[in-house]
């Protein structure tokens, strides 16, 4: 018999995930045009604004995930499967072109 | 005798590969999805997050310690679009392939051979990894390229 819920932490983690890939390609945007406030700071919290760039991605995902699984009374939020695809695959993309279309201005 | 940025940079490329060639696997084995395959496929999933973390922990070493030589090589050279786009880009665009090889293993959690929901997404989550894995090798080739073709004779 086919199973339709997904466990929470799967839910979650991939709303998690869709939205630090567009807060991550929106931090790219903000670092690189902040070159003497934002980068300068990235760069002396770690010794380089790409491992910052890096521990803030992870942070990120992880509490957020964490934090969308313990809604609803600890029993995480509920989003149907398509909804759930367009959040992977649009935060990817979307991050993926801001990245892109960003340094392809800008370089 | 290879040297150690050369060693790092391949142990880089070859785990990236790796990682690739997991995540293609899972995505077959999904397809084929049965209660036989649910430990292969789990077990395949994690391998494509520890094989993009080797990938990412050997490329950053590499990135932050070396890419400042060949950065310098490159931007006087006649593709400095291989730096100013493809390294820019990649270095960005792969904390995203990191967060999807990570999120894989937690996907493939469920049962797949019972849910229909959870296929679909690991298949979804397997082809972007496999997809974002290739554009990111075919611009690490770029970037060697921006190298190579600086240091070529006039």
């Amino acid at each position: 018999m086919e199973e339709k819920d997904l466990g929470k932490y799967t839910v979650s983690f991939a709303v998690s995930l869709g939205i630090t890939c567009v807060l991550s390609a929106l931090l790219v945007v903000l670092k690189e045009l902040s070159e003497h406030s934002v980068l300068v700071w990235m760069k002396g919290a770690t010794g380089h604004h790409w491992i910052t760039h890096g521990l803030f991605d992870l942070i990120v995902f992880v509490v957020l995930g964490l934090l969308l699984a313990r809604a609803n009374g600890g029993s995480g939020i509920a989003i149907s499967e398509k909804g759930l695809i367009t959040i992977i695959v649009g935060g990817v993309v979307l991050g993926g072109l801001i990245i892109a279309g960003f340094y392809l201005i800008a370089g | 005798m290879l040297s150690f940025t050369e060693m790092l940079l391949m142990v880089h490329v070859g785990f990236g590969m790796l990682c690739i060639v997991a995540s293609v696997w899972v995505f077959v084995d999904v397809l084929n999805v049965n209660e036989n395959n649910l430990t292969r496929i789990r077990k395949t999933s994690l391998a494509v997050a520890v094989f993009m973390w080797l990938a990412y922990l050997f490329g950053g070493y590499w990135y932050i310690f070396y890419y400042g030589t060949d950065k310098a090589i490159i931007l006087k050279g006649p593709w400095p679009f291989s730096h100013s786009f493809f390294m820019e880009m990649k270095e960005h665009v792969v904390l995203m392939l990191l967060l999807l090889a990570t999120y894989l293993p937690i996907a493939a959690s469920n049962n797949l051979a019972t849910s229909r929901a959870a296929r679909k997404v690991v298949l979804w989550v397997s082809g972007l990894v496999a997809l974002v894995g290739m554009a990111m090798d075919g611009s690490g080739a770029i970037i060697s390229m921006g190298v190579k073709v600086a240091l070529l004779p006039k």
